[in-house]
């Protein structure tokens, strides 16, 4: 009971994951309010860079608080390019991601530090990159912030509010599928072994610490692509936004939503994201609410939310099971 | 810089380690006993700043008192988080990382329950010391940072002592240096842990009295002193408590010395930068340099 495995039927995923796609591409079409459209793509961008929180927390087991520098990195990279030099945004895309990743680097060695320590190196690497976005006045605008920055261009086409939105879509199903395809593959599985017995994987030849570090470099990778759309949709940066507690969001939407899903790093963030915006009334309740559902949804086991429908499937099924033959048989999905 | 200069720099220095090390003490013990980060160290001291104000502002007391009374309600609280939230955890198996992440948690929710309680604006303390500088020669010290110093010092000394020459001090290490053969000798885990965790919250909430006094107590003034604690706890050692005083002192002594050189907008990435280098080239910190075992 202490922690519950998360199990969906092939049908279940594929019925989940175009119902959400299909809910994703229609509701800035059904709902045009600017303001609706904007919140929404700031959901996804949180999603992408909770994706990337998930390959490290649920799949190679690393606690990282380092995500909100990456997303920093990212964001005030193209910020500056784009704005000060006229870097196409395409192109400052892909270096905003690479820049994030390449900082990731220097923190390779990091991770090779176990558990707690890696969590708190990372936090404070996240604190050393936000004290130099705010006091690095002449790249980064220092505490006034990075303002103009201009919107997103492919070619000639100027991107619209709802431009934008698809645009974030597009990189979001981009990162889920590549991630899934990832921890599907031989890369997939010798992470999953380190998650099951570390020692063991390293005496069948697996470099623990190279595949570590792999998806460290990735997660900052993708946080960094994060941090570029955020910059180009709030077209201003602070750094503010980017201080240690914006780790700590990208890990309560991995934990809340379920640690070892890549659709529960989405569903978290979107949880996060949209949560304070419709409960306006207890806006001072807001981080009260997340740091008792972080405790609970840690005490429950790990499965988070998706878990938490996994779990209602699961009996739905068995009840479903128990009318047509009038006694429970033992299904090929365990709770 | 005169060398007077230099003497009261070191001295404040001093006041800010003792806080450092009284907080960092914490999180050795429990990181030592239990395996858990404790994230929300920060935030119990913040408590005891909180509750010790409130106090003080109903009754005006004595600020040996007011100590007591901080530390009483800092441990009172660590000890019945750990019962109530990482115990109820540790029994249903949940593995470490995710009471890890719940110490986040309680970190985020004492502060917001605190802002909630207590409101936002940072509170000032009296003022409980004489405001004239004790002066030997040349160098002025003002008598809150020496009693801040003396008191933070004292606290480590005495339990050390409590630590090394009593039953319970001695079952308390035993529980942690190996929980199995500790139980079998007849030590309740549960209790010592739950000591444990009241013991770090006690120090903890005296290093918040003792830093409201210095300068102000608010809600989230917990979390960036509790890295930087955890910072000093790493220089000297993790899971050594002469190495949790050692590191609050050395640290101390450098974050006061390193605007010297350094912007000050920079103050707490020199804690950081050092904190990442001693993860990678020193992990068992200074401590770790003396007894070096196979």
């Amino acid at each position: 009971m202490a922690t519950r495995r998360v199990d969906f039927s092939a049908t279940e995923i594929l019925v989940g994951r175009a119902v959400a796609l299909a809910i994703l591409i229609a509701a800035p079409l059904v709902n045009g309010q600017l303001y609706f459209i904007h919140v929404m793509a700031l959901a996804m961008i949180a999603a992408i860079s909770a994706l990337g929180m998930q390959l490290l927390l649920g799949f190679s087991g690393q606690l990282s608080m380092g995500q909100a520098a990456f997303f920093g990195i990212g964001a005030y990279t193209s910020g500056i390019l784009t704005k000060n030099f006229g870097v196409p945004f395409l192109v400052a895309f892909v270096i905003s991601g690479l820049a994030a990743a390449i900082s990731s680097l220097t923190l390779a060695p990091i991770t090779r530090l176990r558990g707690v320590y890696l969590a708190i190196a990372t936090l404070g690497f996240t604190i050393i990159v936000s004290l130099v976005l705010r006091n690095e006045e002449w790249l980064t605008g220092g505490s006034f912030g990075l303002m103009a920055i201009p919107r997103p261009s492919v070619g000639p086409l100027v991107l619209s509010e709802k431009g934008i939105y698809f645009l974030c879509l597009l990189v979001l199903v981009f990162v889920y599928v590549a991630f899934n395809r990832l921890v599907d593959s031989r890369f997939g599985r010798a992470l999953q072994a380190i998650m099951l017995d570390e020692v063991a994987a390293r005496s069948s030849g697996i470099n623990v610490t190279l595949y570590k570090s792999k998806c460290f470099v990735i997660a900052a990778l993708v946080t960094g692509f994060a941090g570029c759309l955020f910059a180009h949709h709030s077209r201003y940066l602070n750094p503010d936004d980017f201080s240690f507690w914006k780790s700590i969001e990208i890990l309560i939407m991995v934990a809340v939503g379920g640690i070892g899903s890549m659709a529960g790093a989405i569903i978290g963030a979107f949880v996060v994201v949209l949560l304070p915006e419709y409960l306006r009334a207890v806006e001072e309740w807001r981080l009260v609410i997340f740091g008792a559902l972080l405790i609970l949804f840690m005490g429950l086991g790990q499965s988070g939310i998706v878990g938490l429908i996994s779990l209602t499937l699961f009996r739905a099924r068995a009840a479903l099971r128990k009318r047509a033959h009038g006694l429970p048989r033992s299904g090929s999905v365990s709770p | 810089m005169q060398p007077s200069q230099l003497v009261e720099l070191a001295v404040g220095g001093f006041a800010t380690g003792a806080i450092y090390g009284l907080i960092g003490l914490g999180f050795s013990m429990i990181i030592r006993s239990t395996g858990i980060l404790h994230f929300a160290q920060g935030e119990i001291m913040m408590l005891g700043a909180m509750f010790g104000w409130m106090v003080v502002a109903w009754i005006p007391l004595s600020f040996v008192v007011v100590l007591l009374i901080g530390m009483l309600f800092s441990g009172l609280a660590s000890a019945l988080i750990y019962l109530v939230v990482y115990r109820a955890m540790q029994v249903r198996d949940i593995p470490l990382m995710n009471i890890v992440i719940a110490t986040i948690g309680m970190s985020i929710l004492l502060q917001n329950v605190s802002m909630l309680i207590w409101g936002s604006e940072p509170m000032s303390y009296p003022k409980f010391f004489a405001v004239e500088t004790y002066r030997m020669g040349p160098v002025h010290i003002s008598p809150q940072v020496l009693w801040v110093f003396a008191l933070g010092f004292g606290l480590m000394i005495l339990l050390q002592a409590f630590l090394a020459f009593t039953r319970t001090g001695i079952a308390l290490q035993a529980a942690a240096q190996d929980p199995e053969t500790a139980q079998l000798m007849g030590v309740d885990l549960t209790r010592s842990t739950a000591l444990t965790f009241l013991i770090s919250g006690m120090m903890a909430g005296a290093a918040g009295v003792l830093l409201g006094s210095m300068f102000f107590a608010s809600f989230n003034m917990g979390f960036i002193i509790g890295i930087k604690a955890f910072v000093a706890a790493t220089l000297g050692g993790v899971g050594s408590i002469g190495g949790a005083m050692l590191g609050g002192l050395i640290f101390g002594l450098i974050e006061t010395f390193s605007p010297q050189w350094i912007s000050s907008g920079y103050r707490d990435a020199v804690g950081m930068t050092l904190l990442i280098l001693i993860l990678l080239a020193l992990p068992g910190g200074l401590v770790g340099l003396f007894s070096r075992r196979s």
